[in-house]
């Protein structure tokens, strides 16, 4: 056997030494995968045999110099099928997969929280291969188990007869904070407790699986190995076609159909799923299986309970839900019976499923079922409740709640695993499990003594050194890429596809080690694979893209946008306008400051007075007026900071994350570009330079180059966004902003008499937008009454405030309660342009006065005007107020536990 | 005894509340050594929807919602039972033998008292307790001999103190500090016991009080209250609870005495809470509980309306436990 450093050295050799294949310096797989074998003691998937030796606790090492036994024949099918093996290829392969993991914005919140990194998904380039017989093996047991955990649950949750006869101890019933005593008695809709469950299965050295564990409150993955498989399949394309790899589009189907039929509406019914919201480390996956599957995404605050029946809050009422695909752990689920402190539950949830109202996938009170402890009684159950032998045997379990099997225990320690029997809770501490193998003798004395104080707390696991599969580590500076073997775990999920009935989605995720050889844990570093179950008999091809959708429900989505995401959608609206104002005063500004000639003591004003009350820079900055360089300086050093001065970066910050509040709403596009757009300012910012002149030039760059991307965010609010209410709001949100902007803008550029002036009149017309329109229409005149005509009432013009006010006051008519052709409440705040006239807002005075108008006009005294652009600012304040207070009201006010 | 019970719960919000849905244990169980003689609940305003169970536990239970705004939730419960008075029975179990019994082996015995062993979320089994009931559960005593010391040890180490304790104070921290009211005492109690091994339950009710010598009991003066009640397995089927008060070290069979009524039991306060809710607005709130406890004659008719006394009332008092 050979460290880590020796392997590195031999794979070396191996790419150096001459080619096989008898193509020099151009390896091809065989030179490849002969220097990836698994390590000693593990198998070997690669070549369907063990390696020989004892495993040792560090991954990826290797026996040296051992004839390796060929590759399986599905794995030699699969390299055959790359059309040009090597190196190159498999590098512009896995660059290629980075590139579509982050630009479908996969990811996986490391730290679950708000500040946290969100890490993009990890996922290898080489699928996971299970050879036909072996996925029927695997199948079969999983389909076993699952009967059995559903005849578990319906007897701990009704007779409790498994109690009685000592099949079960009552520790992991009622010592367990997963059973849920409010849930006892309750047959569950459907006639099923278990829709989606999930088993993670550990290959053993002799070839064999093994379960390790069950996942059966609200397994993750189900979504993230979809995404897999499109992106692998993707990559391997001939591979997969000539591998007859199993497809997974009629499991989810199967999964879809049978709930909504099950469910209290039957075919009519409204599926939803409900998530924890955006800093749930799996929320990218509740995004896309909502999306994936067609329900709605929901968050707790988004329904309520109203006599004992489940409903959904929209912008048009409150709307039925008959189902719930739940990813919000059970005990937060109600926190009228449950967690008082819960904020993620709904109160009267558990009423409603107790009257037979709603369907929960899963019933809640399963979590019982996930201890390792029960692993070691499910034999016997097995055999007294189905009258069968366990088909797929899992790694033998000690639970030492019970003092014989703790006597067995203790002597193996060294050899086993330690687990907590219950997850962490108010009543259990729980602890991360630990492998024997890694302690010090001391250190496993001392969880002996552990164990034998808290003798319930703690379950007792044999290991097994998991089989280890290829993975791809491209070629970087140091060296060329290569094939590592690494250690793997199978999660397979199983899911309802009738009353009492389910089937094995036949593939699933596999989750590869990090630097510990036998913990696949996603957030401790792992990495995924996608699993390609193979088969010998006919291929089922429901199509994987196009979700199920009838008519009917296509009608229903159309409907509901949530009180929730339709405010997100009118701050995703307010906050791509700011941004986009940010981006243009900023660049308006820097290019004024860099032409020294037109940049007049008012133009200065207006630039300063703008930037401090659009925030761009602080109050206490210097003017432009005192110190130019400094000024510049502070607005360049701020496009990026995320306090202070909330500038470009804040408010590209602030839309990244209103969005990520609306993913399942949003095209993949669209938040593509909302990613890099806020991704690229940030790090391109960062490498500004400090002199000043050099890095204005540079910010300029950068600002120009996040304008396009503004343009292209645009774009995608525009063309690819369906007309509903939602969208509705998101473009309310925009034309508000811009009223207010615009508006202000040009009250500030008569207040500083910048306008009066050359460079201010050309300034207003950039910041406007419409510079080129002013030259075709005017020419080189610069006549105040010609840019009033354009800026404020060319109603053809998109920037003119006509144009805005107008288009508010259409799409405030259209939204959700109004009636039709009539203009609401809410759309007469907003001034009506047709009122509007060039010759009353060119006045100087309120009519009736009469002076010298020439000289008035002169010295930029337009009250008409002024009196108009206060009153648009005005509009925009009030109609944003009133909007929240109409349509977002119960989205906002948060529930309150109280108890005497 | 006859005893009438008039236990009232309000909340003031500011500002209104839309909607609440509320969960309330305030009606007294029914059983051979209690009997429930009447027993309404009125609700201000009317709740949209309303349904009476039982509990897991076998306590009865009331759900009731508010659909509409309101800046006063006014609920009264009145009720009249009939209670008895039974000293502890004679029980030779050791409380070893207890602790062996709810080991669990394969072909062990089962009980469904068994529930009552474990941690529950106010009632964690950790080493401190048990190092404070050890001096209690000397070897081969008997159960009830070590329950009823242990009951007296915390009666006489802790201090009543309303001021000491919140509703969401740990049990251990009360323990730490030795004081406490009688939601802790109860909650120490069970933590010892079942750090020990013995299965016991945690009751919620009320008990008489007498005014102090030479004043007038005062309306709505009494309080909720709370003791716990430990399983004898060798006492006959259906009556093997015990109870123990370590707030006022009183004990007896079903009950600690005829001045004490008992509401409902469960694991701990937060399965019996006598009333719990999630309301949707009302940013603040103040609760007022008023809590009269009075014997009244055997004949008295038990429907008599308690509604008079209330509004005479002139002490309010905010929450307190005793």
């Amino acid at each position: 056997m050979v460290g880590a450093l020796a392997y590195s050295a031999l794979v070396k050799d191996a790419i150096h030494s001459p080619d096989p294949a008898g193509f020099p310096g151009r390896p091809d797989w065989h030179a490849l995968t002969k220097a990836c074998a698994a390590g000693a003691g593990h198998f070997d998937e690669l070549r369907a045999s063990a390696t020989p030796g004892r495993p040792s606790a560090s991954a990826g090492t290797t026996s040296a110099n051992r004839a390796e036994p060929p590759l399986t024949p599905a794995w030699q099918k699969f390299f055959d099928g790359l059309s040009t093996p090597g190196e190159p290829d498999l590098d512009r392969r896995w660059l290629g997969l980075q590139r579509q993991i982050r630009d479908n914005g996969v990811s996986y919140n490391v730290y679950a929280d708000e500040g946290g990194p969100q890490r993009p998904w990890s996922l290898d380039l080489f699928p996971l291969l299970i050879e036909p017989e072996s996925w029927l093996q695997i199948e079969a047991g999983i389909l076993q188990r699952v009967r059995l955990l559903e005849k578990i649950m319906a007897d701990v949750y009704g007779p409790q007869r498994l109690l009685e006869r000592r099949l079960l101890p009552p520790a992991l019933v009622q010592g367990h904070p997963g059973y849920l005593r409010p849930m006892h008695g309750v047959a569950p809709v459907g006639g099923t407790h278990l829709h989606i469950t999930a088993f993670d299965l550990a290959r053993g050295p002799d070839g064999n699986w093994w379960v390790e564990s069950q996942r059966c409150q609200a397994p993750s993955g189900f979504g993230y190995l979809l995404e897999n498989r499109l992106a692998i399949s993707a990559q391997f394309g001939q591979a997969f076609q000539t591998l007859r790899v199993q497809r997974l589009a009629g499991t989810y189907r199967a999964l879809m159909d049978s709930l909504r039929r099950m469910s209290p509406a039957g075919a009519q019914s409204h599926l939803a799923l409900l998530t924890p919201g955006p800093y749930n480390e799996t929320y990218f996956e509740h995004a896309y299986l909502a999306r994936y599957l067609g329900l709605t995404l929901v968050e707790g605050c988004d329904l309520t309970v109203r006599d004992q029946h489940l409903y959904l809050k929209t912008l048009k009422g409150l709307v039925p839900v008959h189902g719930l695909i739940k990813r919000v752990d059970d005990e937060y689920l109600d926190p009228l019976e449950l967690r008082a402190d819960s904020t993620l539950g709904v109160p009267g949830l558990l009423q409603a499923i107790r009257a037979g109202h709603v369907l929960v996938a899963n019933a809640p009170g399963s979590a019982f079922l996930e201890s390792p402890a029960l692993l070691a009684f499910l034999p016997a159950l097995c055999r007294h409740l189905l009258g069968e032998e366990l088909r797929l045997p899992a790694l033998s379990t000690w639970w030492c709640g019970e003092r014989s099997a703790m006597h067995e225990a203790l002597p193996r320690l060294r050899q086993c695993a330690i687990k907590s029997t219950y997850p962490a809770s108010l009543v259990h501490a729980g602890f991360e499990a630990v492998m024997g193998l890694s302690l010090p003798a001391s250190e496993l004395q001392d969880w002996q003594r552990r164990i034998e104080s808290q003798c319930e707390e703690h379950t007792v696991q044999a290991y097994v050194p998991l089989s280890q599969m290829p993975t791809w580590r491209p070629g970087h500076d140091a060296g060329a890429g290569q094939l590592l073997a690494r250690s793997v775990m199978l999660r397979v999920f199983v899911v309802s596809d009738g009353e009492q009935s389910w089937r094995v989605l036949p593939g699933g995720l596999a989750r590869i080690t990090g630097a510990q050889a036998n913990s696949a844990s996603m957030q401790r570093g792992g990495s995924s694979a996608d699993v390609w179950a193979l088969t010998d008999s006919e291929i089922e091809t429901t199509t994987l893209l196009q979700p199920t959708l009838t008519p009917a429900l296509l009608a229903q989505r159309k409907r509901l946008v949530t009180s929730r995401a339709a405010e997100n959608l009118f701050w995703l609206g307010r906050y791509s306008e700011r941004t986009e104002n940010a981006i243009r005063l900023a660049r308006l500004t820097l290019e004024c400051l860099q032409g020294e000639d037109q940049s007049t003591p008012a133009l200065l004003d207006w630039l300063g007075k703008m930037a401090v009350v659009n925030t761009l820079v602080l109050p206490s900055v210097p003017t432009p007026a005192q110190e130019r360089r400094a000024f510049e300086r502070a607005l360049v050093a701020s496009l990026a900071s995320t306090e202070g001065a909330t500038s470009v970066g804040y408010h590209l910050r602030a839309l990244k994350m209103t969005a990520s509040s609306v993913r399942e709403r949003l095209s993949q596009e669209h938040w593509r570009v909302i990613v890099r757009a806020e991704e690229d300012l940030f790090s391109r910012c960062a490498g500004l330079a400090d002199d000043a002149s050099y890095s204005t030039l540079a910010a300029l760059q950068i600002l120009k180059n996040t304008s396009e991307q503004m343009a292209a965010l645009t774009g995608a609010q525009t063309d690819h966004m369906t007309r509903d209410d939602g969208w509705r709001l998101l473009s309310i949100g925009r034309h508000i902003e811009r009223l207010g902007f615009l508006a202000n803008s040009l009250l500030s550029g008569f207040q500083t008499s910048s306008v009066h002036t050359a460079g201010g009149f050309e300034a207003m017309m950039a910041l406007f937008d419409s510079t080129i329109t002013f030259h075709a229409q005017y020419q080189q005149s610069r006549d105040l009454a010609a840019l009033i005509d354009l800026l404020v009432l060319d109603r053809d013009n998109p920037r003119s405030l006509a144009w805005v006010a107008q288009t508010l006051r259409g799409r405030l008519a259209k939204l959700a309660g109004s009636a039709p052709d009539e203009l609401s409440a809410l759309s007469l705040r907003v001034p009506d342009a047709a009122a509007w006239s060039l010759a009353q807002l060119c006045e100087a005075q309120p009519a009736g006065i009469s002076a010298d108008r020439t000289a008035v006009r002169e010295a930029g005294y337009f009250y008409a005007l002024t009196d108009l652009l206060l009153q648009c600012t005005a509009a925009a304040f009030n109609v944003s107020n009133e909007i929240s207070a109409t349509y977002f009201t119960h989205a906002t006010a948060s529930n309150q536990s109280v108890g005497t | 005894m006859r005893l009438r019970i008039t236990h009232q719960t309000r909340y003031d919000y500011q500002p209104a509340v839309e909607t609440a849905q509320h969960l309330a244990y305030l009606q007294p169980v029914s059983n051979p050594y209690q009997q429930l003689l009447s027993h309404t609940l009125s609700i201000s305003p009317t709740p949209a929807q309303m349904s009476q169970t039982l509990d897991v536990f076998g306590n009865p239970r009331c759900f009731f919602s508010l659909q509409t705004p309101h800046t006063v939730l006014d609920v009264v419960a009145r009720s009249v039972v009939t209670t008895r008075n039974r000293a502890l029975p004679p029980s030779s179990i050791g409380w070893e033998q207890t602790r062996a019994l709810f080991e669990y082996r394969s072909n062990g015995y089962f009980d469904s008292a068994n529930e009552f062993v474990f941690a529950s979320p106010f009632v964690p089994r950790e080493a401190a307790f048990a190092a404070y009931a050890s001096a209690s559960f000397s070897p081969g005593r008997g159960l009830l001999a070590a329950a009823t010391d242990l009951m007296q040890r915390i009666h006489r180490d802790l201090r009543y103190d309303s001021q000491s304790t919140q509703i969401n104070t740990p049990a251990r921290v009360a323990l730490a500090q030795r004081r406490g009211v009688c939601q802790d005492f109860a909650h120490i109690m069970l933590a010892c016991l079942r750090s020990m091994g013995v299965a016991a339950r945690y009751v919620s009710g009320y008990v008489l009080t007498e005014p102090a010598p030479g004043s007038v009991k005062l309306t709505g003066s009494d309080a909720s209250h709370a003791w716990v009640a430990v399983y004898a397995p060798d006492l006959p089927p259906g009556q093997r609870w015990c109870d123990f008060d370590p707030t006022n070290s009183r004990c007896g069979w079903h009950s600690p005495g005829e001045d004490y009524v008992t509401l409902a039991s469960g694991r701990d306060f937060a399965d019996v809470s006598p009333m719990r809710g999630v309301i949707h607005g009302g940013a603040s709130h103040t609760l007022f509980v008023a809590v009269t406890v009075e014997q009244v004659a055997d004949d008295t008719a038990p429907d008599l309306d308690a509604r008079a006394a209330l509004r005479d009332q002139t002490q309010s008092q905010t929450q307190t436990q005793n």
